[in-house]
């Protein structure tokens, strides 16, 4: 069964996501659509010249999102665990990859964006919002959750990384009004 | 009728019959469909992507590569500055690389390391010192003499609250001194101070004793009155060191012994007092010292600053000043009864 049978198979029958044993194929096409996904967003980013070019460059990129999602999915696992939500962290994490697809979209729309309409940032929003609808979708398959627990821990990630972020980016803007002042 | 009673036995049977082998479920075909038409266009996509990037990469090594660079060439090089190095405090010898408890090693060092920057063109020692242990105020003083004679750089000093004795020692070593009008200044000269506590070991019943190879092993001993003898020694060490200090100040300020030691009976002076007898040039504050040391490097007026020390430094040292958190050495150097020989003014 090629990776497209098998997802195929998927999006027909949402419920074998969960199945035991793993359905045949769903590992190969959740890493076809890590790949195919970040070499959608690696194009868009190659059009806006904001990676250099390269297979290894390409390489680099697609490591940085094999280990986010894998970050992710443990982290999510972790909630759901927590919050007493029983479902396995590998299959989410081939779920993830299996919405990573999506990010195949910002190739056209990268066309579409040069053209004027619509702009980078609202291309990547909007594929951004369906990869998080569609992961939401697939959390809940995998855990029995609602669709709010679900939002909250596929969002949660995201939203610990961003308060780091904001933190490191305060500590240098004080530390740099200390450098200056 | 027995055949119509009789049930078929095969309807009865409790177990159902083996099922059929079921044939293999076909895999859905309108999603693959799908899926292929999406396969095929992202592949077209990808296609035209490709094509796009190779020419647009094929157009940018085309481009010449003697660009004008002119506009980005400044952005590596470092900017020509004038260095202002602190020294604050009471000077001692020390090693220690914090601000708030910096030594004259640390400091001269500093000095050394900044004046060899071809950046640097200028320095500014902001000093708000009383002065120290004359080993330690001297090696700085050497520090500066060096890094003046090496690199032919020019040394302002700057007086803040307080530069005295020790403070001023350093500053003689400087082309400029600016001062405040209201700057404590002066107190040239030497003092060897010890503490006799021979009177409160009397009291408590505690008592010292020495065994010494020569009479004047225990010179400066506070469990004991000291002797004239002891008196005479320490005093040629005093005026020994005193000589050396009146020509740093002679040397420094171009001015002959003889006026120096006019100035030199210990006195403290304030900035204005100081300039009208020649010990400082001029009066201003930091930022006119660092417009003179600009000035004196051809920067001009108001020069970019190499401010010495890191920002978390200067934060430690800010809580020290403010908060006294990290002062308790000073407090246990300023009791401490053993004997030193210092250029030190002990006011404040």
């Amino acid at each position: 069964m090629n990776a497209l049978t098998s997802l195929a198979a998927l999006l027909e029958r949402p419920e074998t996501l969960t199945a035991e044993p793993r359905p045949a194929g769903l590992g190969r096409a959740a890493m076809l659509g890590y790949a195919a996904g970040t070499l959608g967003a690696f194009i868009f980013l190659r059009l806006f010249s904001a990676v250099p070019p390269g297979v290894l460059s390409y390489l680099v990129v697609l490591t940085f999102v094999l280990a986010a999602n894998f970050l992710f999915a443990g982290l999510t696992h972790l909630f759901m665990d927590l919050t007493g939500a029983r479902g396995a962290a590998g299959r989410l994490f081939l779920a993830f990859g299996v919405t990573d697809y999506f990010f195949a979209l910002l190739v056209p729309l990268a066309f579409f964006s040069k053209l004027g309409a619509p702009g980078a940032f609202l291309s990547v929003v909007l594929v951004v919002t369906l990869v998080v609808y569609a992961r939401v979708r697939l959390v809940r398959r995998v855990y029995p959750v609602s669709t709010n627990k679900a939002l909250l821990s596929v969002l949660l990630p995201y939203a610990a990384f961003c308060a780091l972020f904001f933190l490191v980016f305060v500590y240098s803007i004080a530390w740099l009004i200390w450098l200056v002042v | 009728m027995e055949e119509q009673k009789d049930p078929a036995p095969a309807t009865q049977s409790p177990l159902p019959p083996p099922a059929a082998p079921q044939p293999a479920q076909p895999a859905p075909r309108g999603a693959a469909v799908w899926l292929k038409a999406i396969a095929v266009l992202y592949a077209l996509s990808l296609f035209a992507a490709f094509a796009v990037l190779s020419r647009t990469d094929a157009a940018k090594k085309a481009q010449p590569k003697d660009m004008d660079m002119s506009k980005i060439a400044g952005l590596g090089k470092k900017k020509d500055s004038v260095a202002v190095i602190p020294l604050y405090g009471v000077i001692s010898q020390g090693a220690s690389s914090r601000s708030w408890d910096r030594g004259s090693q640390q400091t001269a060092k500093r000095i050394k390391m900044l004046a060899a920057k071809k950046e640097v063109k200028a320095i500014v020692l902001d000093i708000n010192s009383p002065g120290g242990s004359v080993g330690a105020v001297q090696e700085i003083y050497s520090a500066v003499l060096k890094a003046r004679a090496e690199h032919k750089k020019p040394f302002i000093a700057r007086f803040g609250e307080v530069s005295a004795s020790g403070g001023y020692y350093v500053a003689a070593a400087c082309d400029k001194i600016v001062a405040h009008p209201g700057t404590i200044t002066g107190s040239i000269g030497v003092i060897f101070s010890v503490a006799n506590v021979e009177g409160l070991m009397k009291k408590i019943g505690y008592k010292s004793e020495s065994i010494k190879s020569g009479k004047h092993k225990d010179i400066g001993s506070m469990t004991r009155e000291m002797t004239a003898d002891e008196r005479k020694l320490l005093q040629s060490m005093i005026d020994d060191s005193y000589e050396q200090f009146v020509a740093a100040v002679a040397q420094g300020r171009k001015m002959t012994p003889e006026q120096v030691k006019v100035l030199a009976d210990g006195r403290i002076y304030t900035g204005r007092q100081a300039k009208e007898n020649g010990l400082v040039d001029e009066m201003g504050d930091l930022q006119d010292a660092i417009d003179a040391a600009g000035t004196a490097a051809g920067l001009g007026k108001n020069p970019q600053v190499l401010s010495d020390g890191d920002p978390l430094e200067n934060f430690f040292s800010l809580l020290d000043t403010k908060l006294s958190l990290f002062g308790a050495q000073a407090v246990a150097d300023a009791v401490n009864p053993a004997p030193r020989l210092e250029y030190r003014w002990s006011g404040r």
